[in-house]
């Protein structure tokens, strides 16, 4: 192992040639390179796969022989006097966790995406985006110093900036890639200058140099307590952005233009648990600030709390699932928070492979999707036009069943061990917060299983969409969503846009496609208009009107997560024997830091636990009924006539019931009105300031140089006029001059 | 020691090459074009030569020193020779210009002159970077500003004349300010003139003439690098210009500011500096914030690169005016990184006009299908120029940070001002270059014109675009390689501040 150990500093290295070979590959050898495809696919899986072993063999030695971690020294970056800036890597129970999760998500992610992307014409790019992410998440993980963590926290951002910008004809992705890394920087900005504020404080910027100096300068009283809790804001700052807390999340929805896998790796269980990672990274900093703390579990509770109350009411099924990331990334802040890191990594890991299974499904059912409705993801992922797909994708349907329940902490599943820790956690720590997020387990049942039953139950609805509604908005003809945009038809540019289509000029034929997608999109909401599209692009598929299973690759890769999500869960749970807690997380993280079992360290009882987890469980059941109650019955006799029976009975209250229910569907589907905030409010001042700045360009200090100009031409044109070269002008003035002068003298010799 | 001039060979190869062309027969164009680029890389190549093995690297001195007498009335000398500190900057100008030559191609109008004036440029661009007297290099930074201005006002575009003579009316204006300032030093001390820099570093001024002095360089070099408020030209100077010039002037012209400032202002007039330092530093941070929101409002391409130049320059103005040994690396490192960055997105500013005709971002759109390879290449740079790690502009701007932090001149709350509003501007860089990728790039767009078919970039601009990212990304991740050429110098200059 000693050899190895030496040699760590290639693991994020190892997927690194990928990205730089099919990058050169396709600039300079594009046909060839394209004729090779899918051993791209391969190659990159193959050295994700050689990463994932490296990981498991440091793990287990780590389980084995306790070590507590391993760091090394690799490479100075300059050879400046002043300032070291140290290249190393540092593996820790922490870093492990993580990379195991990259590499085992990453694989599966990879594989699915194979069979996802097979019709892209991106494919390629795609794979070099997904292992130079994938380099950059490993580098970022094992990193030593946080110079080290900066780079690569913007390298993975870039990454996400890149694949959410992935399809770059659709003016939505183009503009939410800007939004991700715009946010993004946003952070990037406050984890920047925390960097150089605590480089200032302890000049150094070494994980264990710093914590040292920080707790020997706490201990001794010799920091400004303000400034030093203002560095750690700012570096609280960076995970804010990257995992999407509450003020900085807007750019998380959005980021679901990209392609479905990539939400699964980077916008669920990679790079946006980064800021989990980092605040975990530094708790030991963070622990002597108690104050901070306090801020790190608020914003995880207002996070989770926000996430939740959004994700009631979206129509778009990556969005809504967004959402619940958003939720349940805040329940991991606010275990960090509340100082116990074990839980709050416990629920990283559970949460990630039952979202990425979310997701991967999710994916499924968007690709089935997509052949019968249309590429543009405000149809193929909409939920309104889903239902009843249980018949058509079983087995999709079955993965996505068992991610649900494990989000919704049912118990045999994965995120129930973890979120039941949290949850009895924060009952330790502060009851309020302890409500809301128990609150917040119902809630997150609840739109979890809207979404299964949106999706899964009823029938298909996109053949009733015109039976069920006005004729003008088809699409939004169920009630449910709220309110809609109406948006005028340019019957212009449909013209265009159909006209190309049937000129179908070869050349074009990507260009257009995608054209004419988005202007569908936008423009028409008609059943006829829709069967054009379908007749376009299907014309392979037997039956294009029914969805269908996806392939075996696909299904394959859910299938590996469907077993990650029963059994990872099994890590976190406690074997009490001889009053000893044997997890193995327990067991990886043994310096990990706990504020609220410092009094009891082996007392586990599992009275106790039963009892939070019979609460949480029928919390989590309640918001399942009340999912079903509403959501089940779209088509059937029971909303017909049972549900508006029972309220008949009393008009008032319905009518308060429905405003209320309006009010949060409008809520939810303005997303808590913040992004339309952040629009109204920075983007028009960036935009009057650039104004402003233009005008005092052009206008006030351009107007010295051309007032200089203008001066200048008059003068030489006034005296060009002067000088006009008459000789008869020059003895006019040469004589009045004199005359003057003669005028002056003889006066002058007339007085004296 | 060997005693070959190879600095003399280094300045006047390339005009005297290309006054050469001149004399060629009327055979077309491509025997000129070739003629240019075969003298540009034998200069480059020389160049590299004597650097490589004439030149000790730790050796903070004046190397490769040439001493001629040339006007023996006032102790005239040609006088040249180089140290850590011009190194680099020669070698990029010699790279720039050899590969903006290549990038002129398509120029087919008035092919002689415009050769002769590249190769004139050349130059007089290296000229101010190698020489050692004072006079000599007010010489050649008056020699350069000819060609440039014939450049422009021959080949640029529809505003071209405007554009041109507000060049000249900055530069020149200012210059005089410079020869104002270059008399009145080498006139100051005893009965005859000093004009080396050399002994003119040991020389100490009355404080306010040293003031003055100083005043008086700045202004010169604020016109040049720019600094707000002196930065109009610029703007509109890169509009209207080919884009080969554009490359000369964002890679190299506005280099000699930072260069002048740096040589003549902190090495030879040390105490004003450090009076002027911390107004230098609130200067350099609003020009960054307001060039890079000015950038923002900007519809054309051109001038909203040429405004995140502008945006840049603040880094370097930053990095000279911390006084620390991190921050004057920094802001060398910026002169190089931002030498290659801003060349090669006006070189891709230019291709993709040539190809659109086009150049309000609001027209295009769209572009990433017919022409992916120019897309890549410009994301990659947007990215380099928005400071992305792994690529040089992230390191410069990461020491120059430091810089600020490490700085022993300055109170704790200064350094906090000074880092928030560098910073605010990081989060306007991506802002205004993420949305002109995304204005040119992105979406979709049926070009009304039906001839429109567009070529992706040939061999020829993939070899320039790739011959400018390589360096890019090296400096990005070995930085080492540039600091190694500057870090004496910088020790020995900084010695005279504490």
């Amino acid at each position: 192992m000693e050899y190895t150990h030496q040699s760590l500093w290639i693991i994020p290295f190892i997927p690194l040639p990928v990205p730089m070979l099919i990058g050169a590959g396709l600039l300079f050898f594009p046909t060839a390179t394209k004729n090779l495809r899918r051993r791209w696919a391969f190659l990159s899986i193959l050295l994700l796969g050689i990463v994932m072993l490296f990981s498991v063999a440091l793990s287990i030695d780590q389980i084995n022989n306790n070590k507590s971690f391993i760091y090394q020294y690799v490479w100075s970056w300059t050879i400046n006097n002043d300032l070291s800036l140290e290249f190393g890597y540092l593996i820790d129970s922490l870093t492990l966790i993580m990379l195991i999760l990259i590499t085992t998500v990453g694989i599966l992610v990879l594989i699915y995406s194979d069979n996802y992307m097979s019709h892209d014409q991106g494919y390629l790019r795609f794979f070099a985006y997904m292992s130079f992410f994938n380099a950059s998440m490993l580098g970022l993980v094992t990193s030593s110093n946080l110079i080290q963590i900066y780079i690569f926290w913007e390298l993975v951002g870039m990454c996400s900036y890149l694949l959410i910008g992935f399809w770059f004809t659709r003016p939505i992705a183009a503009n939410a890639c800007q939004k991700a890394f715009v946010t993004n920087r946003v952070g990037d900005f406050g984890l920047l200058l925390g960097i150089l504020g605590l480089y200032w404080i302890t000049g150094s910027l070494e994980f264990r140099d710093l914590f040292q100096i920080f707790n020997n300068l706490i201990f001794n009283n010799y920091l400004n307590v303000f400034f030093v809790s203002l560095c750690a804001l700012l570096l609280f700052c960076g995970s804010v952005a990257k995992s999407a807390q509450f003020p900085l999340h807007v750019w998380l929805p959005d980021a679901m233009e990209g392609p479905t896998p990539i939400s699964a790796l980077i916008h669920a269980a990679t790079m946006v648990a980064a800021g989990i990672f980092l605040v975990a990274r530094l708790l030991p900093l963070f622990i002597a600030i108690p104050t901070i703390m306090n801020g790190i579990a608020f914003i995880g509770i207002i996070t989770l709390f926000f996430g939740a109350t959004l994700a009631i009411a979206q129509k778009d099924i990556k969005r809504n699932l967004a959402y619940s990331t958003m939720s349940q990334l805040g329940y991991m802040m606010l275990a960090l928070g509340m100082g116990s890191s074990r839980a709050a990594l416990f629920h990283l890991i559970t949460h990630a492979y039952s979202k990425a299974l979310l997701f991967l499904g999710s994916g499924s059912i968007i690709h089935s999707m997509e052949t019968i409705v249309g590429y543009s993801p405000e149809k193929s992922q909409n939920m309104v036009l889903m239902g009843g797909l249980t018949k058509h994708t079983p087995i999709t349907k079955t993965a996505f069943l068992i991610g649900t329940l494990s989000l919704c902490g049912i118990p045999p599943f994965a995120c129930f061990w973890s979120k039941d820790l949290i949850l009895n956690d924060s009952w330790l720590y502060s009851p309020i917060f302890s409500i809301l997020a128990y609150f917040t387990a119902g809630l997150t049942a609840f739109y979890m299983f809207r979404i299964y039953l949106l999706v899964f139950e009823g029938y298909f609805n996109v053949h009733f969409q015109n039976i069920n509604g006005k004729k003008k908005n088809s699409l939004y003809s169920i009630s449910l969503w709220g309110k809609e945009r109406k948006q005028n038809v340019k019957k212009k540019i449909y013209l265009i846009d159909l006209l190309t289509l049937i000129n179908n000029d070869q050349k074009f034929l990507f260009f257009n496609k995608r054209a004419y997608f988005h202007r569908i999109n936008q423009n028409v909401k008609s059943i006829t208009r829709l069967l054009i599209d379908t007749t376009h692009f299907d014309t392979k598929n037997p039956s294009p009107f029914y969805p269908h299973e996806s392939t075996n690759t696909m299904l394959f890769s859910m299938f590996i997560l469907v077993l990650f999500t029963l059994l990872v869960g099994v890590i976190g749970i406690s074997f009490s024997q001889e009053g000893t807690n044997l997890d193995i997380l327990s067991k990886l993280l043994i310096p990990s830091i706990d504020l609220l079992h410092q009094n009891f360290p082996n007392s586990f009882d599992w009275f106790e636990f039963l009892t939070n987890a019979t609460f949480s469980v029928s919390l989590s059941f309640f918001g399942i009924f009340i999912a079903s109650f509403i959501y089940k019955p779209v088509y059937s006799a029971l909303q017909n006539l049972n549900l508006k029976n029972i309220f008949e009975k009393n008009v008032r209250k319905t009518k308060i019931l429905e405003k209320i229910i309006n009010a949060i569907y409008d809520w939810s589907s303005n997303r808590g009105y913040l992004d339309a905030f952040f629009g109204s409010f920075f983007i028009t001042n960036v935009r009057k300031l650039a104004k402003i700045n233009h005008f005092i360009d052009r206008q006030v200090i351009d107007a010295i140089p051309n007032g200089i100009g203008i001066l200048s031409f008059f003068m030489g044109e006034a005296i060009k006029y002067i000088g006009g070269g008459r000789i008869s002008s020059y003895i006019y003035i040469l004589l009045s001059f004199l005359f003057i002068l003669l005028v002056i003298c003889s006066l002058f010799l007339f007085f004296y | 020691m060997n005693y070959f001039p190879w600095l003399t060979i280094v300045v006047l190869l390339p005009i005297a090459g290309g006054s050469l062309i001149f004399l060629f027969p009327h055979r077309g164009n491509k025997v000129i074009k070739w003629y240019t680029i075969c003298i540009c890389l034998i200069d480059l190549l020389i160049t590299a030569y004597a650097f490589c093995y004439h030149f000790q690297l730790d050796d903070p001195l004046i190397q490769l020193t040439e001493n001629y007498k040339w006007i023996n009335f006032f102790d005239f000398y040609w006088r040249f020779g180089i140290d850590g500190l011009s190194i680099g900057p020669i070698l990029l100008t010699g790279f720039i210009t050899t590969i903006a030559t290549l990038a002129a191609q398509p120029v087919t109008r008035e092919s002689r002159l415009f050769h002769f004036l590249m190769l004139a440029m050349y130059s007089g661009q290296i000229g101010p970077f190698s020489c050692q007297d004072i006079l000599l290099f007010f010489i050649m930074w008056e020699l350069e500003l000819i060609p440039v201005y014939i450049l422009l006002s021959m080949w640029g575009g529809k505003k071209r004349l405007y554009s041109a003579t507000k060049f000249i009316l900055y530069t020149a204006g200012s210059s005089i300010f410079l020869l104002m300032g270059i008399l009145g030093i080498g006139l100051y001390s005893s009965n005859e003139p000093t004009l080396n820099f050399e002994t003119l570093t040991n020389q100490s001024y009355p404080g306010v003439l040293e003031i003055i002095f100083y005043m008086g360089f700045l202004f010169t070099f604020a016109v040049k690098l720019p600094i707000i408020p002196l930065h109009t030209w610029l703007p509109d100077t890169h509009g209207e210009a080919h884009y080969s010039t554009c490359m000369l002037l964002a890679g190299i012209l506005l280099k000699m500011g930072a260069y002048g400032l740096v040589r003549i202002n902190m090495e030879l007039l040390p105490h004003a500096h450090s009076i002027f330092s911390p107004w230098l530093m609130l200067l350099g941070s609003i020009q960054i914030i307001y060039a890079a929101s000015t950038s923002l409002g900007q519809r054309n391409l051109k001038k909203r690169i040429a405004y995140s130049s502008v945006s840049h320059m603040g880094f370097i103005i930053i990095g000279i005016g911390s006084i620390s040994d991190t921050g004057l690396n920094g802001a060398i490192l910026q002169i190089i990184s931002h030498g290659f960055i801003g060349a090669a997105l006006f070189f891709l500013a230019g291709t993709g006009y040539d190809r659109l005709r086009l150049l309000y971002l609001d027209q295009m759109g769209g572009m990433a299908i017919p022409m992916p390879k120019i897309f890549t290449v410009f994301s990659i740079l947007s990215m380099a120029s928005l400071a992305l790690p792994g690529m040089s502009g992230f390191v410069a701007e990461l020491m120059i940070f430091f810089g600020i932090l490490t700085s022993q001149k300055y109170l704790l709350m200064t350094k906090i001002l000074i880092i928030l509003l560098n910073t605010i501007g990081m989060i306007l860089t991506p802002i205004y270059s993420l949305s002109m990728l995304r204005q040119m790039f992105y979406g979709y767009k049926l070009f009304n014109t039906p001839n429109s078919y567009f070529f992706d970039s040939g061999p020829r601009e993939l070899f320039i675009s790739i011959s400018i990212l390589i360096p890019v990304i090296g400096i990005g991740i070995y930085p080492d390689f540039i600091f190694s050429f500057s870090v004496d110098k910088v020790e020995a200059i900084l010695s005279n501040f504490f």
